[in-house]
């Protein structure tokens, strides 16, 4: 009876391997460190190895079907989730792994269940200290084939199931790593934040008019309107670097409820002065003044992601440039084809009173959402 | 899985499943039941192991991992528990073949004489004798030896042998035929199987390599020579084929098994054609194992690179045991 057990067992596992390449047993582990407490990652395992582990196959058919798995979906992620542990180093403490829905990717050696992973560690981790077990007292030759992405460098390791613990060291992020992510960051930053933007480009809309005798009427020349977004741009460039850099090395510390709420209340205050002008020259005072405000936005990003450690300064320096740039090009892409259209009753009429006016109403709505919290 | 929790607590339950395990693995070259044999013997084969038995599948699992030394040291503990011991015998024998310690393979094999039955021995002996200057005689004995009576596996172990040997003397025709009857006695050996697609391949008849490795692409080895018939056939299949090679190898490579770092080579030389890594991954592969095979693609990819001279360790271990093989002095120059 009980040999029979055992000729039963091997008989399953061939139907479940049959048709595959015969490798050894690996799980593809994948961790990436990018500045923040959290680390995202991914893991592969064969679904053969995770029947042997978990147990799959519901209706014993020696097949395992995508029902199956997906009926067993917590009971896979629950054996991931306590067969994986990860520390972040001594400054960053035990993580949390959070195992994500499977999918199914086809690799060599039959189906494997891809696995997104969540990892949050108290602080950036300056290393990973891994304890896997997966696969643990079942097949002693399973490894984990680990690739560690960090700072713009790429790490592999190979885990021992119950072998102890594998410490990857992180290093820190090269000179050019660090300027690279962080002004990427920067750019995106100031491209999908919308708010920065809007608020910018309601002060801008009205510098290629000027205001005479209550009515708007078009720059004449292209000097004083350059002068005018120039002015601008660079007051709020300014303001928002100063306190950026103040945040970010924590000299001082504003509440995000209350900055995000500002930086909606000074999109308002800017849009409804096109709509409504009480400012009509040197709105570049306009601009430094939300400016220093909108810093404490950017830093809050930055407070997110986390300084690297050694390179907080050149870090903090490519975010700004980030952001910089990315203003930038929309205002070099906006601004010639407002100057062109200047002198239409389209631009006046539709694009500087409608569409501050949209603005503005947008920007309640966020004042509201951010101030209630 | 169900059979290992009774095995941790009964010998008699470890041991049979064990070898259910490990004749699985080298039937279909899977190595996943390698790991599960280990599994399986883990609680048995530790410092305090009393069982010989035991620590000879362990040394199996050991030797079918291509970890040769250390499978060697567990038949030594396995040999002093129990002198004498058939299989630990025959395993080291083995062992010390691949390893191209001749001498030493023959003494294991002389020991065996008291023990296992003299076709057996003669096998064991006779296997060394043809690598070792003397082929012709060695060919002839073990032609001689009556396979009336045998188990399959043995008769199998017989017909590949003298497959083998054909093949290293030149007589083509011959092999074919023992090939062909080592697969019909042991129809999951992929190793005959290998030898006998290799034959084929040297031929030219790679639309029979593919016939009869049909159905087959699962086992690593013979994905090989599937490849290799494909990329001469111009067969559009050889894509996919390559692509589970490369993945394969480059897991291999991360996890630092040396399980197939011959067909690697050979895959980098003959499907990949980048003989320089050929030649980097044949070298390690002779520091691991030293049979014909390891010779033949190292030599080969050494001559590919214009760098004949990074074989020659390998031909001074030819020449030093007057290892015979036509294939040797025919090693085709790099086709252009």
């Amino acid at each position: 009876m009980k040999a029979l057990i055992a000729l039963l067992t091997l008989s399953m596992l061939f139907a479940v391997q049959s048709v595959h390449a015969h490798t050894a047993s690996n799980g593809f582990l994948t961790l990436s460190v990018e500045g923040s407490p959290r680390l995202n990652g991914q893991i592969e395992l064969a679904i053969r190895d995770l029947e042997l582990a978990v147990g799959l196959d519901s209706d014993g058919d020696r097949k395992v079907t995508w029902g199956e798995v997906r009926a067993h979906e917590r009971d896979i992620v629950g054996y991931v989730a306590g067969h994986l542990l990860i520390e972040g180093g001594r400054t960053a403490g035990t993580c949390q792994v959070r195992v994500g829905t499977p999918r199914v990717n086809e690799r060599v050696d039959g189906n494997y269940l891809w696995l997104p992973l969540e990892v949050g560690c108290a602080h950036s981790p300056s290393a990973l200290t891994i304890d896997y077990r997966i696969m643990e007292g079942i097949d002693p030759s399973h490894r984990g084939l680990l690739v560690a992405n960090a700072w713009g460098t790429t790490q592999t390791g190979v885990l021992v199931p119950g072998a102890g613990r594998t410490v990857i060291s992180l290093g820190r992020p090269t000179w050019t790593s660090a300027l690279v992510q962080y002004f990427r960051v920067g750019v995106w930053h100031i491209w999908s934040g919308i708010d920065h933007l809007l608020f910018l480009l309601s002060l801008l809309l009205p510098a290629v008019l000027r205001r005479t005798d209550g009515r708007w009427e078009a720059a004449p020349l292209v000097r004083p309107a350059f002068i005018n977004i120039l002015k601008v741009v660079t007051a709020f460039t300014l303001a928002h670097s100063v306190t950026l850099s103040l945040a970010a090395f924590d000299v001082i510390h504003l509440p995000s409820r209350l900055t995000e709420s500002v930086i909606a209340a000074s999109i308002i205050v800017a849009a409804l002065n096109n709509v409504f002008p009480k400012i009509t020259a040197g709105r570049w005072r306009i601009a430094f003044a939300f400016g220093l405000l909108h810093g404490f936005g950017f830093a809050s990003v930055l407070a997110e992601m986390g300084l690297p450690p050694g390179a907080r300064l050149i870090s903090l320096v490519a975010f700004n440039l980030g952001v910089e740039a990315g203003q930038l090009a929309v205002v070099l892409m906006v601004m010639p084809l407002a100057f062109c259209l200047r002198a239409t009753r389209f631009y006046r009429t539709a694009v500087l009173n409608w569409g501050s006016s949209g603005i503005a109403a947008l920007a309640v709505v966020w004042f509201v959402q951010r101030a209630a919290g | 899985m169900a059979g290992v929790g009774l095995a941790n607590r009964r010998l008699d339950v470890a041991l049979p499943l064990a070898q259910l395990y490990i004749r699985e693995a080298r039937s279909s070259g899977d190595l996943r039941f390698l790991g599960y044999a280990e599994a399986t013997l883990g609680p048995w084969v530790g410092a305090m192991s009393h069982s010989p038995d035991a620590l000879v599948l362990q040394a199996t699992v050991l030797q079918s991992r291509h970890d040769f030394s250390a499978a060697l040291s567990v038949l030594d503990r396995a040999l002093t528990m129990r002198p004498g011991d058939a299989q630990a015998l025959i395993t080291s024998a083995t062992v010390l073949r691949v390893l191209g310690r001749y001498r030493e393979s023959l003494s294991a094999c002389h020991a065996l004489s008291v023990r296992a039955d003299a076709a057996v021995v003669a096998l064991c002996e006779q296997g060394v004798r043809g690598l070792t200057g003397d082929l012709p005689a060695a060919y002839e004995t073990i032609r001689q030896i009556s396979s009336q009576g045998m188990p399959p596996e043995e008769r199998a172990w017989r017909d590949s042998e003298l497959g083998e040997m054909a093949v290293r003397l030149g007589r083509d025709d011959e092999a074919e035929h023992w090939f062909k009857n080592a697969i019909l006695f042991s129809p999951d050996d992929f190793y005959s199987r290998g030898a006998y697609a290799d034959l084929l391949l040297r031929e030219g008849r790679s639309r029979e390599v593919l016939a009869l490795l049909r159905g087959r692409e699962s086992q690593e080895p013979l994905l090989l020579r599937i490849a290799i018939a494909q990329k001469a056939l111009g067969d559009p299949n050889l894509a996919t084929s390559r692509m589970r090679l490369r993945a394969a190898f480059a897991a291999e490579e991360q996890r630092g098994d040396g399980v197939h770092r011959r067909e690697q080579s050979r895959f980098l030389l003959e499907v990949e054609e980048d003989p320089s890594a050929a030649v980097r991954v044949a070298l390690s592969n002779w520091q691991v194992q030293k049979e014909v095979e390891d010779v033949l693609v190292l030599a080969r990819s050494a001559r590919a690179v214009g760098l004949p001279q990074a074989a020659a360790p390998a031909l001074d271990f030819v020449r030093q045991w007057g290892l015979q093989d036509v294939r040797l002095t025919s090693v085709p120059e790099k086709r252009s």
